[in-house]
């Protein structure tokens, strides 16, 4: 009803904007509302979000409608094409194709049942011609068909209706103007998902935390409380509430940074993760850095010298970095370079900047190895490729070969693996964090698990899994930006 | 994929049209035959250690004598099966030794399971293609050193932990022997005894078993649902697959250890709830490889024939679809185990994983990092371990993947 015929109205508007090269505000604004109508979801939105302003056109398209000139020409053409002996012709096209259909399949059909079926059919194939001929009609005539979208866009190339209605309607202009730019649609549509994953997030986390068959009050008030000190206790920390209730407050926690007090220690959790994060968060991006820095040259040599010693030798240790476990590794470190050799301190210190080498490197091992890994399997997947040869045959230097024409090709998937490897890391930190007593975020989660500490639990882990979607935002945006056939792809939507 | 992989290998039917083609090559069936017998010596070597301790158990005479006698029929048959396996042809007895191969296959000796099938795969002909494509894989696999090992440790951690239930005394590995506390590595206590006196390599014996079930248990978990539902959304695609794959972005924001903190925080440590807590974390990316796919294979003729024929969805799905997608599951599954392994002692190490009275190598680990400075080799065999399995498995995985693709060739 309101949709109707609006992929012939976009393709009309089209042409019209193209005819006329508009490129006017209002004109940009209207060929984006055709399109966004077409998008289901959008449509909704879209619609909802300008309701005011949907509901006075919507109105102004029922009283226009019937003064329209498009039912005239419909039923003029529909006696034209009636004359013309249309409907008899597509009777008789499609007696003979059922008949085939039903001898070939064997079956028997009774006359009233066939007539009925071919009745029909021809009833729907001869409305669609008449629609057809009407509308070509309307095209070759430079008319158009009075829909909904026709009417909103008809209105908006008016300036006063556009001056108007900006204000009841500027929600619904902002979304249509996001949606007329294909990098700002996507960049809105890769954030409303993260907004959902962390919405996702923290209902499963709090679910788990919920249907968690320990009791706190009794570990944090000892064997000796009573019955009513426990009832105290749940009452303070809200969880003799519902669990409808307990959710919504912990999402609106999570969303105004207010996570209330934790069970034990008395403290304002989202302070505390606020003053722990950065901590963890460093290590985590040194290790990163220091992780690309080593892993995409080592990555580049074993791929340029495939199956050499050096090969050999880097992916082997590539291999052992993946398969170490990091609690072990920090421990041998601490064994050889602290208690053995005394070059470095075991434990982290803030305003030591030598005791934030070891973990550093710990945290970074995987990272490094997966790294190295990928960037060789993706350079050789790229160093065979056609355009190799022909920048090779060109007499290019081997060096700008390598730099321009492989590596820029191979990264995609080398981000790709970066990103991911960036929540592993993030996660992987609490055991980084615990061998070298570093009181980062993922030790402090571990410390108020055995409570469980369900503020503190859920507010790490929610806020560590937030981090990690909003990064990954960053990356697909990043993606977006460098990679040209992403971009190609992203036009065409 | 496998119906244009016909392609003749060392043993095709016809020898004259297939051997210019191939280079010569070891043939499967003599290198599993020559790590079958390695791995029973092994295993009875690794087991005979227990000869120097104080006392042995009850069952260890009857074990070490039935595993010689296993032994020694593997050594037997190692002739007569490479000189089958080079002639070909048809010979009746073959049947009647795979299945007795099969049978040793108890005391935990994969590779005689693998042997045995290979024979009667080789036995029945190649005829079909899934036999085909068995004795393809296993031809490549064979023929690189690197997977063989990882795959031989494996196999011997598994047949030790097997048969440790006979062999070794488990009240060493766990009761206290207060005469014997942090003694240095000996003939008795191979690589010593820690705290309480216990034997450091009966415990890490004892722990090759946790880690083993822990690992294979939280990578099935993930491996199914995940794979199911990521076969049913890359299959049915547009509504379902949108649902089923934006719900598992949330599972996938999550990273995997904190996860599984989480979950231990709320359910308690313990073995169980451990393998679910780490299983569930990797569902994803299980969903995600399977529907890749399912998405590629879908578009393959043979799934329209079978449509045009009017099989049903789920019969598509389950006979077509499926198994045909399996190949970089079972890659990835092979290199999760690894993952897992280590994420096992990771959280035993915290305290968070397998309770702290079994011996368990993030156990043994736990209490060995307290003597760091005095008795450093209570933390570093028990890491070792680790390492060398998880290592296997990585190997292991690397060799299943290039002899499944069928880009290297």
């Amino acid at each position: 009803m309101i949709i109707e015929g609006a992929k012939n109205v976009v393709d009309a508007a089209r042409i019209t904007r193209d005819q006329r090269g508009d490129t006017s505000f209002s004109g940009i604004l209207s060929s984006a509302f055709a399109k966004i109508l077409i998008n289901p979801s959008y449509r909704i939105v879209v619609l909802a979000l300008g309701a005011p302003v949907t509901i006075f056109v919507y109105l102004y398209y029922l009283l226009n409608k019937s003064k329209d000139s498009y039912y005239a020409l419909l039923e003029e053409t529909r006696d034209q094409l009636l004359q013309a002996g249309l409907l008899d012709r597509l009777k008789e096209e499609i007696r003979q194709q059922l008949l085939y259909k039903y001898s070939f399949f064997g079956q028997k059909v009774s006359q009233r049942e066939l007539e009925r079926q071919i009745e029909k059919l021809a009833d729907i194939r001869f409305r669609e011609a008449v629609e057809e001929e009407t509308s070509r009609k309307l095209q070759t005539g430079r008319k158009q068909k009075l829909t909904f979208t026709t009417a909103f866009q008809s209105l908006m190339e008016q300036r006063m209706f556009l001056l108007l209605s900006f204000v009841p309607g500027l929600l619904m202009y902002l979304l249509i103007l996001l949606y007329s730019n294909p990098y700002l649609k996507y960049i809105f549509e890769r954030f409303v998902m993260s907004l959902f994953v962390i919405f996702g997030v923290s209902v499963l986390v709090f679910t788990i935390l919920y249907l968690s068959p320990m009791n706190p009050a009794a570990n944090i008030l000892g064997e000796t409380a009573t019955e009513e000190q426990i009832a105290n206790f749940n009452h303070v920390y809200g969880l003799d509430q519902p669990y409808l209730v307990q959710l919504w407050n912990s999402i609106k926690g999570i969303a105004t940074f207010d996570l209330g007090k934790s069970f034990a220690g008395n403290e304002q959790v989202t302070d505390t993760i606020a003053r722990k994060f950065p901590i963890t968060l460093t290590l985590t991006l040194i290790s990163l850095i220091l992780a690309i820095i080593i892993a995409i040259p080592v990555g580049i040599i074993s791929a340029t010298k495939r199956n050499s010693l050096w090969d050999y030798t880097f992916m082997f240790i590539a291999l052992i970095g993946l398969s170490i476990p990091s609690f072990w590794q920090g421990l041998i470190f601490i064994l050889n370079f602290s208690i053995k050799l005394h070059w470095l301190p075991a434990t982290f210190n803030p305003q030591n900047w030598l005791s934030i080498i070891m973990p550093t490197i710990v945290l970074g091992t995987t990272l490094t190895a997966a790294v190295a890994r990928m960037t060789r399997s993706s350079m050789l997947e790229v160093i065979n490729e056609d355009y190799m040869i022909t920048a090779k045959a060109k007499g290019l230097s081997r060096r700008h070969v390598l730099m321009k024409h492989a590596v820029r090709n191979a990264i995609i998937p080398i981000i790709t693996v970066i990103g991911l490897q960036f929540g592993g890391m993030l996660g992987g930190s609490a055991v980084t964090e615990k061998v070298f007593n570093i009181s980062g975020l993922g030790s402090y989660i571990i410390d108020k698990q055995f409570i469980p500490d369900i503020p503190s639990i859920m507010g790490g882990v929610i806020y560590t899994a937030i981090t990690i979607s909003l990064v990954n935002v960053i990356i697909d945006v990043l993606y977006a930006f460098f990679d040209p056939r992403i971009r190609t792809k992203m036009k065409q939507y | 994929m496998t119906e244009t992989r016909i392609q003749p290998s060392g043993k095709s039917a016809s020898p004259g049209f297939s051997a210019p083609l191939v280079k010569k090559q070891r043939n499967p069936e003599s290198v599993l035959a020559f790590y079958m017998l390695l791995n029973g010596i092994l295993v009875i070597a690794v087991s005979a250690l227990n000869l120097f301790k104080p006392y042995v158990a009850d069952t260890f005479l009857a074990s070490m004598f039935g595993l010689t006698l296993i032994s020694l029929f593997h050594l037997i048959i190692l002739l007569p099966v490479i000189r089958y396996t080079k002639r070909g042809g048809k010979a009746p007895w073959v049947p009647w030794l795979a299945g007795l191969l099969i049978a040793t296959a108890v005391t935990g000796n994969l590779f005689a399971l693998l042997l045995g099938l290979n024979l009667l795969v080789k036995h029945r002909g190649q005829d079909s293609l899934a036999a085909n494509r068995w004795a393809d894989v296993w031809a490549k696999l064979t023929r690189s050193t690197m997977p063989m090992v990882g795959l031989a440790f494996i196999v011997f951690l598994f047949s030790v932990s097997i048969c440790s239930f006979f062999t070794f005394d488990y009240a060493m590995a766990t009761e206290n022997n207060y005469g014997a506390i942090l003694q240095n590595p000996s003939l008795a206590y191979p690589l010593g005894t820690d705290n309480f006196g216990r034997c450091l390599f009966s415990r890490i014996i004892f722990g090759a078993r946790i880690s083993l079930i822990v690992g294979f248990f939280s990578t099935l978990l993930p491996v199914v649902i995940g794979g199911l539902l990521g076969a049913i959304s890359g299959y049915y695609g547009r509504r379902t697959d949108n649902i089923i794959m934006r719900l598992l972005d949330i599972l996938y924001a999550i990273p995997g250890i904190l996860l599984a903190i989480a979950i231990i925080a709320a359910f308690g440590a313990n073995t169980v709830n451990l393998i679910i807590a780490l299983g569930v974390g990797a569902i994803p990316t299980f969903a995600r490889t399977m529907r890749a796919n399912v998405l590629l294979v879908s578009t393959f003729e043979y799934v329209e024939a079978a449509r045009a024929l009017g099989a049903k969805d789920s019969t598509i799905l389950m006979k077509h679809i499926i198994p045909n997608s399996l190949a970089p599951m079972i890659v990835k599954s092979t290199l999760t185990i690894g993952a897992a392994v280590i994420s096992t002692s990771s959280l035993s190490f915290l305290g968070l994983g397998v309770e702290p009275h079994i011996p368990e190598w993030g156990n043994i680990l736990k209490l060995g990092s307290a003597y760091l400075e005095s008795h450093s080799y209570l933390a570093v065999y028990p890491g070792l371990a680790i390492i060398a399995l998880v290592l296997s498995f990585n190997f292991l995985g690397d060799g299943i993947r290039d002899a499944l693709d069928p880009k290297v060739n």
